[in-house]
């Protein structure tokens, strides 16, 4: 590929240097950011599709797979009530796969309204991943 | 713009001179599927950044090579990729067409027992249409289902 630079430090002429791999394994892997209420991805980076699974309930496919199943996903979401900004939270997988899903292809999450007490769909959802690449 | 000659190239610096080069596509196609007779229907959603990696061609990988390392990670003592060079070393996909960029994602992204067999039994399993002809609300999302109205295509 045209302009590739090979380098295993970053050097700034006052401070300091920091290695590349820092760069390299320290970078989101994917992320996106969902209206789940149409659902439609307004944009995104590594994720070939979204999967609407039911309220509340997201999968994220990745073009790029994961090298293995214990990256890192963070998720926050909002759903805008007709006074404030209701609460959610965004869980995505744990060790046995039941709540969600953590494989090398997708990452799969719920997303929980604390206001209702119920699984529910953001007007925007936000998920990064952080991890190995295959 | 032509696509830079991308074979050997890793997969995610291709995605990464996509973002930089190509306008999203929001493609009208929605792939709807039931995969579990106890469950709601799915639907499948194409990202607009892949769409445009689809369109354009010499990007992504072929379809095979997901089913590969969907194989690898099947595998009962499975710890972590070691063929994730088939993504970057595989010839990419020449230009598709929307639909045909539809029909790869559905050999990418929905279960191949639904792909496979979407027209057996008494109704179909999967239904490729326009996401106007989804419910306008989300009202009963998690009711949703294939209409048994729906006949099998020959």
């Amino acid at each position: 590929m045209a302009g590739k630079i090979v380098a295993d430090t970053l050097e700034h002429s006052t401070a300091g240097s920091i290695a590349t791999n820092y760069v390299v394994e320290g970078s989101a892997k994917a992320w996106f950011n969902l209206n789940a209420a149409t659902p439609a991805l307004r944009d995104s980076f590594n994720i070939a599709s979204i999967t609407d699974e039911g309220t509340g309930q997201y999968e994220g496919n990745f073009t790029s797979a994961m090298g293995n199943g214990d990256y890192s996903a963070n998720g926050s979401s909002t759903v805008k009530g007709s006074s404030n900004s209701f609460s959610n939270i965004f869980t995505t997988g744990d060790p046995d796969n039941t709540y969600g899903l953590h494989s090398t292809a997708a990452i799969r999450g719920n997303n929980y309204s604390y206001n209702a007490s119920i699984n529910s769909d953001p007007q925007m959802l936000q998920v990064t991943v952080h991890g190995d690449l295959a | 713009m032509n696509t830079p000659d991308f074979k050997g190239t890793h997969l995610f610096d291709r995605l990464c001179w996509a973002k930089e080069n190509l306008d999203g596509v929001q493609s009208d196609y929605r792939v709807v599927y039931e995969d579990s007779i106890d469950e709601c229907a799915k639907i499948l959603v194409p990202d607009p950044n892949w769409m445009a990696c689809a369109l354009q061609g010499g990007i992504l990988p072929p379809v095979w090579v997901y089913w590969e390392l969907a194989k690898d990670e099947a595998q009962p003592d499975f710890k972590k990729h070691t063929r994730g060079y088939l993504l970057h070393q595989t010839e990419p996909m020449p230009a598709m067409t929307e639909e045909e960029a539809i029909e790869y994602l559905i050999q990418k992204d929905v279960p191949q027992h639904v792909w496979k067999t979407w027209n057996e039994g008494n109704k179909p399993k999967m239904v490729i249409c326009k996401k106007e002809q989804l419910p306008q609300t989300r009202e009963w999302r998690n009711a949703w289902r294939i209409s048994d109205d729906l006949e099998l295509a020959a």
